[in-house]
């Protein structure tokens, strides 16, 4: 834990999550949970199925609002942010099963990631004013950047529904990083991959990291959390039982009790 | 990246034959068919850039295709006023009263949007019908004048004929040229998942939005072109039926698909001609027709004759 | 006063008409969440059915009322086994424009069929119009109100009390669970269609001794009876009959005191006024999705 409180002082945190709660009519999905993601680090998120995961996800983007509790994200506060408010400020995501725009191909997926950094209009898209034909050209250009940072770069006018699955989470993921992120939300983006697939996403997710990315990452796949994260934090039924570091929290006895337990 | 010389080349084509079609055919008839479908395919267009590449669907457009027709009959008999101010007049006013009804309407989606459009068509249609003193009630508009630009009067068959592909061709071009932006884009990603497309920072409702004005706003133009075609509107020409119309153009030409548009618009204004045919047997002729597309190529016929070629061709290549 | 009753009266008449037919909708959208455009169309083909049965084949009313109503419940059974079924591609727009289609092809039929004037019928019983109050109530508006209250009673009982019922419900709230639970739900669906167009069926025997009934008469009293239904909320039995009901009633005071020009347009504001302010209908508790 002290590791911990030094990061903290020596780095300002991108996030800081303070006692929010969130219920649905009578069930309390998430309950008074705190803490508070440091600038370019990687955090897990774990726990057992219903523990509050993706209800943390989705209040952290803005789907939902808290019920209660403060979040402060880059210095200001998210209550009342739209969603696109909060892209365009750098929060970022990826979604449990893959949600792409099949019908679109791949390069108009990162395109439509680019979204919140460009600006072209009906009335500029009509006329193609010069510095609309320049942001067209330059979005293009980062799109097929980062097409080449996943290894798609090949397929870039393929339908994207078209992908093998696989495929389809590095293309989510790039398009997640079109935003030109902060904070990058990962839900459980191993699941459905293989071995090497995954040992794969962890070095990206690393290469992202360098680039001072933060990430929050949900995972079921312990060897990839385990590996990449430089803290875990730990959900139960909406509560938070434990945060700290990979080998710690492997050692905690709540968490062994609440999830590792479960799972044998 | 060859795709905009291909368009710049279909553009090309499409004007040739346009020009062609002018001097070649001189039956005043089919002259007039042609305008009807140059008409029908603006009105295609603007449901097409809503329906097709938003996903948004209307059972209303009659309402502005009327709202364009009875502002500039309005504007020119009662007011006097020359049809070119009427225009602009005509299509803001569409757009004025789109955005209005699209703030609170397309908040709703699937069948409730269906629904809320039709409904604020009906009202529309039913305004058109009560408000004779300004509208001439049921009984229709009279005396609308013909268009003149100085010395051209568009008052001859083929003058006219290239006045609306003018526009068609202006029309196909914008449209193209929004969809292939960052704006078709959002729009596209709309269509395919709307909760997706905002968690990735699209903002979907100002986009719905400014689609259905556009939508208006080529609808409005469509009535304009009518009203000044014909010289006389009534409150039939833009009920629910023609609402409906416009859609199964859309859906028949293949949404999503400009070309789909002009290719729905041809069929359904030739159609009804062809059917006259089958006289008492039009409706049913015409009700088969459009459940059985729906039925077997969903798509529309552009992508579903596409897909059954493609098809073909892999099965012969086995 | 004595108006006013009038107005009431004859709203009530048409709004159980109204509520009829919007029970029609409510029962197909619950077990299938399917709209059906083409419910006006079944309402128009009962009517004349009813009418050519009764005069033409000189049947009793009765025979000639469980006939049409059972005919027209056929056809719409067959329209579901025939058109609805066989979509590839069951989303909202294109189940409307098969709707739809199926609306016009069944008006050419009733054009076909019956031609294109109106045809009229005389009223079920013969009684002179009671008085009340110096305004006039007509027998048929009697009959009309309580064939509508026995079939919402024998719906209600056929919800609540029989097993094909529940397990109806079963396949509107999932048709996935309820196939896993052993229950036919495309059969179920065939029967929710024969339903809910025989409803439609009954809505114009009712009405057609006090209208004239011609091959287009369906279009608007099915576009006003969605608007009953969505009035009350989409999907509830009682919700669609007090849907009715008061769109009716409104529709008539509207006319009778206002100006007969808001007739049609009063069904259409309320459905805006409902959609844009509580979606889910005036008396429904259950939240609509507007997303």
């Amino acid at each position: 834990m002290n590791d911990q409180k030094k990061a903290r002082t020596d780095n300002q945190p991108l996030l800081e999550m303070d006692a929010v709660s969130k219920s649905f009519g009578g069930v309390h999905a998430v309950r008074g949970v705190s803490f508070w993601l440091e600038q370019g680090t990687i955090t897990g998120l774990i726990g057992p199925n219903g523990a509050g995961k993706t209800t943390l996800f989705n209040l952290i983007t803005g789907v939902f609002r808290a019920n209660s509790g403060r979040m402060i994200y880059d210095g200001k506060t998210t209550h009342d942010a739209r969603i696109n408010e909060l892209v365009r400020r750098g929060i970022s995501r990826t979604f449990q099963n893959v949600e792409l725009f099949e019908s679109m191909t791949v390069l108009e997926n990162i395109l439509v990631g680019q979204y919140t950094q460009t600006r072209c209009g009906i009335w500029g898209s009509i006329f193609r004013f010069p510095w609309m034909v320049r942001e067209e050209h330059l979005a293009r250009q980062n799109a097929m950047a980062l097409l080449e940072f996943v290894g798609l770069e090949a397929y870039a006018e393929q339908k994207s529904g078209d992908l093998p699955f696989g495929w389809q989470r590095l293309l989510e993921l790039a398009r997640a990083l079109a935003a030109r992120p902060k904070l990058l939300l990962l839900d459980e983006p191993a699941a459905g991959l293989n071995i090497v697939e995954t040992a794969q996403l962890g070095e990206l997710i690393k290469k992202i990291r360098e680039q001072n990315v933060t990430i929050l990452l949900v995972e079921h796949d312990m060897s990839l959390t385990m590996t990449v994260s430089d803290k875990i934090i730990v959900l139960d039924q909406g509560v938070k039982i434990a945060e700290g570091l990979p080998r710690e929290v492997q050692a905690n006895e709540a968490v062994i009790k609440a999830y590792l337990g479960t799972t044998g | 990246m060859n795709k905009p010389y291909w368009y710049r080349i279909a553009y090309v084509a499409v004007a040739a034959i346009v020009i062609l079609t002018g001097i070649l055919v001189s039956n005043a008839y089919y002259l007039q068919l042609l305008t009807f479908i140059g008409i029908n395919t603006l009105l295609a267009l603007g449901l097409n850039m809503l329906m097709g590449y938003a996903g948004q669907i209307s059972l209303g457009h009659a309402a502005f295709y009327g709202i364009g027709a009875y502002t500039t009959a309005i504007l020119t008999v009662h007011y006097a006023i020359s049809p070119w101010l009427a225009l602009p007049a005509a299509i803001l006013i569409a757009m004025a009263i789109a955005y209005i009804v699209g703030v609170p309407t397309l908040k709703l989606s699937g069948y409730y949007l269906g629904m809320g459009t039709l409904g604020f068509g009906m009202i529309i249609h039913i305004l058109f019908r009560e408000w004779s003193s300004i509208t001439g009630g049921a009984s229709g508009f009279i005396g609308i004048p013909p268009l003149e630009f100085g010395p051209v009067s568009f008052a001859s068959g083929r003058n006219y004929f290239y006045l609306v592909w003018g526009f068609v061709l202006l029309s196909l071009i914008i449209c193209r040229r929004i969809i292939d932006s960052r704006v078709g884009r959002g729009l596209r990603s709309i269509h395919d998942g709307e909760k997706t497309a905002r968690a990735v920072g699209v903002d979907t409702s100002q986009l719905k939005l400014q689609v259905f004005v556009l939508s208006a706003a080529f609808s409005a133009l469509a009535g304009f072109l009518y009203a000044h075609l014909v010289y006389f509107i009534s409150p039939g020409t833009f009920d629910f039926i023609t609402s409906i119309r416009i859609v199964t153009m859309v859906v028949i030409g293949g949404m999503a698909s400009i070309w789909g548009a002009l290719l729905g618009a041809s069929l359904l204004t030739l159609l009804p001609e062809w059917l006259h045919s089958f006289s008492e047997f039009e409706m049913v002729v015409y009700g088969l027709i459009l459940m059985s597309v729906m039925i077997f190529l969903p798509q529309g016929l552009t992508r579903g004759l596409m897909d059954i070629y493609e098809r073909s061709k892999k099965s012969q290549n086995r | 006063m004595q108006e006013i009753l009038q107005y009431i009266f004859s709203g009530i008449t048409s709004g159980a008409i109204y509520a009829v037919i919007a029970v029609g909708f409510s029962m197909l959208y619950n077990s299938t969440e399917l709209i059906n455009f083409a419910h006006g169309e079944f309402v128009m083909l009962g009517a004349l059915s009813f009418i050519t049965l009764s005069g033409p084949f000189q049947l009793p009313l009765l025979s000639a009322f469980f006939l049409s109503v059972a005919g027209v419940a056929c056809i719409g059974m067959l329209f579901e086994r025939l058109a609805i079924r066989t979509v590839r591609e069951p989303n909202p727009i294109v189940l409307i424009i098969i709707t739809v289609g199926a609306s016009i092809f069944l008006r050419g039929v009733g054009m076909l069929v019956w031609g294109k004037d109106a045809h009229t019928m005389p009223p079920f019983s013969k009684h002179p119009p009671l008085d009340i109050e110096g305004a006039k109530l007509l027998a048929q508006s009697i009959w009309i109100v309580a064939i509508m209250f026995l079939m919402a009673a024998g719906l209600h009982l056929f919800y609540k009390k029989t097993l094909t019922g529940k397990a109806m419900q079963a396949c509107a709230i999932s048709q996935k669970a309820a196939w896993l639970a052993g229950i036919p739900s495309k059969f179920m669906i065939l029967l929710a269609f024969g339903l809910s167009t025989g409803m439609g069926a009954v809505a114009g025997v009712i009405i057609s001794p006090i209208t004239m009934c011609g091959y287009d008469m369906g279009t608007m009293l099915g576009l006003k009876g969605f608007c009953a239904a969505m009035l009350g909320g989409l999907g509830s039995l009682w919700g669609s009959l007090i849907g009715g009901l008061l769109l009716g009633i409104l529709e008539a005071l509207g006319v009778g005191l206002i100006s007969s020009g808001l007739k049609d347009a009063t069904a259409f504001l309320l459905l805006l006024f409902i959609l844009y302010v509580r979606p889910s209908g005036i008396i429904s508790s259950v939240n609509v999705e507007r997303f």
